[in-house]
């Protein structure tokens, strides 16, 4: 809890007005981003990794953070997409070394997107490719708007919809055949 | 069209929102959504501890910290008030005195090929000059030229000389007639004009340039009644001599007969090796060449001291009139502050014509760069 009350005193104070303190940003974003990082990796431990990375970050350049230049909730994703980004190149990297993928394992194993969903929808989630996971976390589960999903992703708000409205409709079509 | 599946984007954005579906599409596509948004999924308590205690052990990490776009603003007006400042601090330290003019300094600009090249001209090494000068005339009458008594430019030795003169006269009219008597003058002695330049302007000033060539023997003559055309403002007489180059190059080319006849005296002879022959005909042919060329260069000499280069400039008045211009010390601040405003903006042009291209194939590769990252990331998230 010494962590916990350092942190409150040195920024519960706002760099300026309008800027919430940071101790509020990760009680009030901390659950998104980590849902958000499980459903684009889809693995729990390295979205709890990368959420530990994503919210060091933020808190390095949190002096930097402007309010008027786009949601907290945004910001966070981009620095948490990018540092997904890293892990992915990690990981393939890995993948290359070791032939054997362990992340594939942990796919079939018990429900990795989040709990009390149907077996057939974390079966489908799993038929999605990252990206098409990241567009559904975004737009749905963190109900980010268009622009901010397009300027985290760094592609255009149409591509944004496209992409979205292709994995829901995967995402269906999955559902459907594992239900038959 | 963005959406695939048939349902319109704005009907997406709509279920998104929250909106009754209309259609039994929709109602799936609802039911999806509720679904998906139903699954629970917090952060464990361990990660929420994890990152709060790492937080401030990340503030004590001292990073390169990339500037504030907004300092650009700051920092643009304060390079700019500098360099305004630096001018006007040179334009009043240089306003003190005003600066060193002369007609002839005027002249000078006027016609740079004439003066501009000739006063710095400097006597060769080896070689006695002579330089005459006689400043502006004080008064502008037209009055005769005034009587002068030039030292011998020529006493027995081969001399090449240049002489410059320029001459003031009262207008177009006469401008045009000092022209055409000055053709006249050299044509009577013996030279010839190798080039005249003339032009007048619509408010009655103008100006003429002759590029005159008179006898060695004659400068004297030619200078004196060229002066008289009109009111004299400035005179500069050169004299270079010529004569030691002259000898100089004699006794290179009698050096050179001397190097072919023992050359071609050698190559007579029939015992010697024929690598050593060709070796001698090569420089012989070599010797020859040098020969001509230095025979040339000569005959240019010689010709060179036979006649004499004269530069004559005629101008009116009114563009004469034009010329000197005296400022205040305001007016010489303004010029000096403008002057060295100037002279920043020569450097920043330098600097940007030399880092643009730097800066392109920085841009460049940055792109290209950022190109590549983008699609190595579409790759691994579409894998």
């Amino acid at each position: 809890m010494r962590g916990v009350n350092a942190l409150s005193a040195s920024l519960e104070s706002p760099r300026q007005v309008g800027t919430p303190a940071f101790a509020d940003v990760v009680a009030e974003h901390l659950d998104a981003v980590y849902r958000y990082l499980v459903y684009l990796t889809g693995d729990r431990t390295a979205a709890e990794d990368l959420t530990a990375e994503t919210f060091e970050k933020a808190f390095r350049s949190w002096r930097r953070f402007d309010p008027r230049r786009g949601a907290p909730r945004t910001w966070l994703c981009r620095i948490a997409h990018s540092a997904a980004i890293d892990w992915f190149r990690a990981e393939a990297r890995r993948q290359r070394r070791e032939e054997t993928y362990v992340r594939d394992a942990a796919l079939l194993e018990e429900s990795v997107f989040a709990d009390g969903l149907s077996p057939g929808l974390e079966a489908a989630l799993r038929t999605l490719t990252p990206a098409e996971r990241e567009v559904v976390a975004l737009r749905v589960l963190l109900e980010l708007d268009g622009p901010s999903a397009a300027r985290v992703l760094g592609i255009t708000t149409t591509a944004v919809s496209t992409r979205l409205s292709r994995a829901l409709k995967r995402l269906e079509e999955a559902m459907a055949d594992v239900g038959a | 069209m963005s959406a695939l599946d048939g349902m319109g984007a704005e009907r997406l954005e709509a279920l998104l929102r929250g909106e009754e579906p209309r259609t039994q599409a929709e109602e799936r596509r609802a039911a999806l959504l509720t679904e998906l948004r139903g699954g629970a999924l917090n952060a464990p308590e361990s990660l929420r501890r994890r990152v709060l205690a790492a937080a401030p052990a990340a503030r004590r990490s001292y990073g390169f910290r990339r500037p504030p776009r907004r300092l650009v603003l700051v920092v643009v007006p304060l390079a700019l008030a500098g360099a305004v400042s630096a001018a006007i601090v040179h334009g009043i330290v240089g306003s003190g005195s005003p600066a060193p003019t002369s007609m002839a300094g005027n002249l000078a600009r006027q016609a740079p090929g004439v003066f501009g090249l000739q006063s710095l001209k400097q006597p060769a090494h080896g070689s006695a000059s002579k330089r005459e000068t006689i400043p502006s005339a004080a008064n502008d009458a037209t009055a005769a030229a005034p009587e002068r008594e030039l030292a011998p430019l020529v006493s027995g030795r081969l001399v090449h000389e240049d002489a410059t003169l320029a001459v003031r006269v009262q207008d177009n009219s006469a401008l045009t007639s000092a022209t055409s008597q000055a053709t006249k003058i050299v044509g009577a002695l013996g030279g010839w004009a190798q080039s005249v330049h003339y032009e007048t302007a619509h408010d009655g000033s103008g100006s003429a340039y002759l590029d005159l060539r008179v006898p060695v023997g004659n400068v004297k003559k030619a200078v004196a009644q060229l002066g008289a055309l009109g009111s004299l403002q400035n005179e500069n007489i050169s004299t270079k001599d010529l004569e030691q180059t002259v000898t100089r190059q004699s006794n290179r080319i009698a050096s050179l007969r001397r190097t072919i006849a023992a050359y071609e005296k050698a190559l007579q002879d029939p015992t010697l090796p024929e690598a050593q022959r060709v070796i001698l005909q090569v420089r012989l042919a070599n010797a020859k060449r040098s020969l001509t060329q230095l025979r040339h260069a000569r005959t240019g000499t010689i010709s060179s001291g036979e006649t004499a280069n004269v530069s004559l400039t005629l101008t009116t008045k009114q563009a004469a009139a034009a010329v000197p211009h005296k400022r205040g010390r305001l007016g010489r601040m303004l010029h000096g502050a403008v002057g060295f405003l100037g002279l920043e903006g020569i450097v920043v042009l330098y600097a940007l014509v030399v880092l643009s291209p730097i800066l392109v194939v920085g841009g460049l590769a940055w792109a290209v760069l950022r190109e590549r990252r983008r699609r190595e990331e579409q790759r691994l998230l579409a894998a």
